[in-house]
């Protein structure tokens, strides 16, 4: 059985490598100074709403369904890492923002989705909290935040007048494709005969 | 056939799997038109719930078509019906009743009760939904397992494979369900489950499956395919393993991982090349006439999909210098619609073109139908990918290069989005010309 042997040798030596770096990522001086979510936290008429409760408004509301965190989520709005920063800090802004949306953007306003203020203060908790992680760098200035400023560019609708280009460009490429299959499919048929 | 009844409860698994495949198109279509007439489009559900409902309803069906294959494959290799053959029908109701749960969950629940939708990305499903899946998957894992204990032959390395992906796919559901306070770790495990998935255990599941595939449609010998399952599994492994890294680049983990993310992602795509040049070897060595065309064409849509979607468009924005402009534009979109479907949804209708026709007797079927929808499928895949790839150079180049905002570029980027559209169109009726043609193979026979 020597080739279970080698799938094993395979599956284990990095299996295990995997332990010491996780530690490595987390628990050493290594890690990246990030900061404690259950030290940030931001206030709204006197109570203090935490990251972490943050963090489970964020999931519930699915905000990464159309947005990215650190990257990660839905290509459909911009990423929300450093939103936080790119408002100024400004809670009250922010919450605002959530909660009534830019429909005219695509995003809707939190508010009919069933979001209360409690729960767009945690989301904004949240949210400072990320703009804290230590990303190595990511993203780099200039690029999601331009200005340190809430996008202010209005969303285009695609028009009808440009889609005579799409079409064509769609021929050809396809004409292209149909070629190469058209070529494969005979050249099969030759070897058979 | 009759030598193994159990196998005749395995055809629901196959037709289900391509039916919720088609309504995963149809979603992804819906969603395609809230990029090009951002603001005004009607979409009957708001862009998060189809999204969300886009990406489970494909793990359900990739987990169907999964169990369905084990389930179909398994007692041939091991001498032996399955154990627990009521398992089969009982499983694959309690996942469909999971599956019509997740998605009244997220259509009425999102933001609601986090119990029922948790929002993240490949895991939204929530915590109620997570463990009666799990629940639902170890008695897969149980009853694979006690059928491989008590096998009455030995098994081959390539089955051995397939069940070691199969179940360590459905371990590797459990990491992504524990809690933790910080993104950082919640991110790291959430990872564990997507990329493990995809680049450990489906893999595995992919080699030992075409391996099986080929064994059974052509003559090569079992030694030489063999020798080369091991040599591309270990590969898998070892690279893909730590591979993991290319994740935490950004996530707020160490920059160690920068090293090591990169080094073994880079390799990744050897053991891709490996399987898709074993495979064509093995074909081009092969006498034996091909009785199944479809089957074979299915087959190597799956190797050259892993290679180019997997493998070519992983190791183009892989690398870590590149990856800090890449990462969280479409040119992963690009490669997310090039991989999973390339390799997952091919190797499921490989599958399902060999269990199907076997099952309800119709060995002798039309193969023209089915090798019509396979190139429609990949006239449309195309379409979607190169047409997000140039959005995804694009939007790299203005938005993280030249800093113009990101309303701004996608409003550039609408005729790539219009052309997303249409890719969409063609690659549905595709997905239908196939369904139809499994569905007439297997009528009256197997539903």
């Amino acid at each position: 059985m020597n080739n279970l042997k080698l799938i094993l040798i395979g599956l284990l030596i990095p299996s295990l490598l995997m332990i010491p770096f996780s530690i490595l990522s987390f628990y050493t001086d290594f890690a990246n100074k990030n900061p404690d979510p259950s030290q940030v936290t931001v206030s709204f008429q006197g109570k203090d709403y935490s990251a972490i409760e943050g963090k489970r408004t964020f999931e519930q509301y699915q905000c990464m369904g159309c947005h990215t965190i650190v990257g990660n989520g839905a290509y459909f709005g911009p990423d929300l890492t450093k939103v936080y920063k790119r408002i100024n800090g400004n809670d009250a802004a922010l919450a605002t923002y959530i909660l009534s949306g830019v429909p005219e953007k695509g995003m809707p306003p939190m508010r009919d989705r069933g979001m209360n203020e409690e729960d767009a203060y945690r989301t904004v908790a949240f949210l400072k909290y990320t703009q804290m992680l230590d990303t190595n760098g990511w993203p780099n200035n200039g690029s999601w935040d331009r200005d340190g400023n809430i996008d202010g560019v209005q969303a285009k609708q695609i028009s009808p007048s440009g889609i005579w280009q799409i079409i064509l460009g769609i021929v050809f490429f396809n004409l292209l494709i149909l070629g190469v299959i058209l070529a494969y499919e005979r050249g099969k048929e030759e070897k058979h005969e | 056939m009759s030598e193994y009844p159990s196998m005749s409860r395995t055809g629901k698994y196959f037709v289900t799997a391509i039916l919720l495949f088609v309504f995963q198109m149809i979603l992804g279509l819906i969603m395609s038109f809230d990029f090009v007439l951002r603001g005004t489009s009607n979409t009957p559900a708001p862009f998060d719930i189809l999204k969300s409902l886009h990406l489970n309803v494909m793990v359900l069906w990739l987990l169907l078509g999964f169990i369905g294959g084990i389930y179909f494959l398994l007692p041939k290799e091991v001498g032996r019906d399955v154990k627990h053959p009521v398992l089969i029908d009982i499983q694959f109701w309690f996942l469909l009743l999971i599956g019509i749960g997740i998605i009244v969950s997220e259509l009425f629940f999102t933001g609601k009760n986090w119990w029922l939708v948790e929002g993240r990305e490949y895991v939204e499903a929530g915590r109620v939904w997570d463990i009666l899946l799990t629940l639902g998957l170890l008695s897969v894992v149980y009853n694979v397992g006690v059928t491989i204990h008590e096998r009455k032959r030995e098994m081959s390395t390539p089955m051995l494979v397939l069940a070691a992906g199969a179940v360590g796919s459905i371990l590797m559901y459990i990491p992504g369900e524990i809690w933790f306070n910080s993104l950082v770790a919640a991110e790291y495990f959430r990872w564990w489950v997507v990329h493990y998935w995809v680049e450990a255990t489906f893999e595995l599941i992919a080699a030992g499956a075409i391996a099986l595939i080929l064994l059974s449609i052509t003559d090569v010998r079992r030694e030489i395919i063999e020798k080369y399952l091991a040599i591309e599994v270990a590969l898998v492994l070892i690279t893909g393993i730590i591979g993991q890294g290319h994740h935490y680049y950004w996530i707020g983990t160490p920059d160690f991982w920068l090293f090591l993310g990169g080094l073994f992602s880079a390799l990744e795509p050897v053991p891709l090349f490996l399987m898709a040049w074993s495979a064509y070897k093995d074909l081009k060595e092969n006498k034996k006439p091909l009785q199944n065309k479809v089957a074979l064409y299915m087959i190597i849509g799956a190797t050259l999909g892993n290679l180019f979607g997997a493998g070519v468009w992983g190791f183009i924005h892989t690398l870590p210098q590149i990856n800090f402009f890449t990462h969280g534009t479409q040119i992963t979109a690009s490669h997310a619609h090039f991989a999973t479907p390339g390799t997952y949804l091919f190797l499921v209708l490989g599958f399902a073109y060999i269990a199907t026709p076997a099952l309800s007797g119709r060995t002798n079927f039309s193969q023209l139908t089915g090798r019509i929808g396979f190139w429609i499928l990949v006239i449309g895949f195309l379409n979607m990918i190169i047409a997000l790839l140039l959005a995804g150079i694009i939007q790299v180049q203005l938005q993280r290069l030249e800093g113009m905002s990101f309303m701004e570029v996608q409003n550039i980027l609408l005729p790539f989005y219009g052309w997303r559209t249409i890719g969409g169109v063609i690659a549905l009726i595709g997905g239908l010309v196939v369904a139809y043609d499994i569905i007439m193979l297997g009528r009256k026979k197997i539903i």
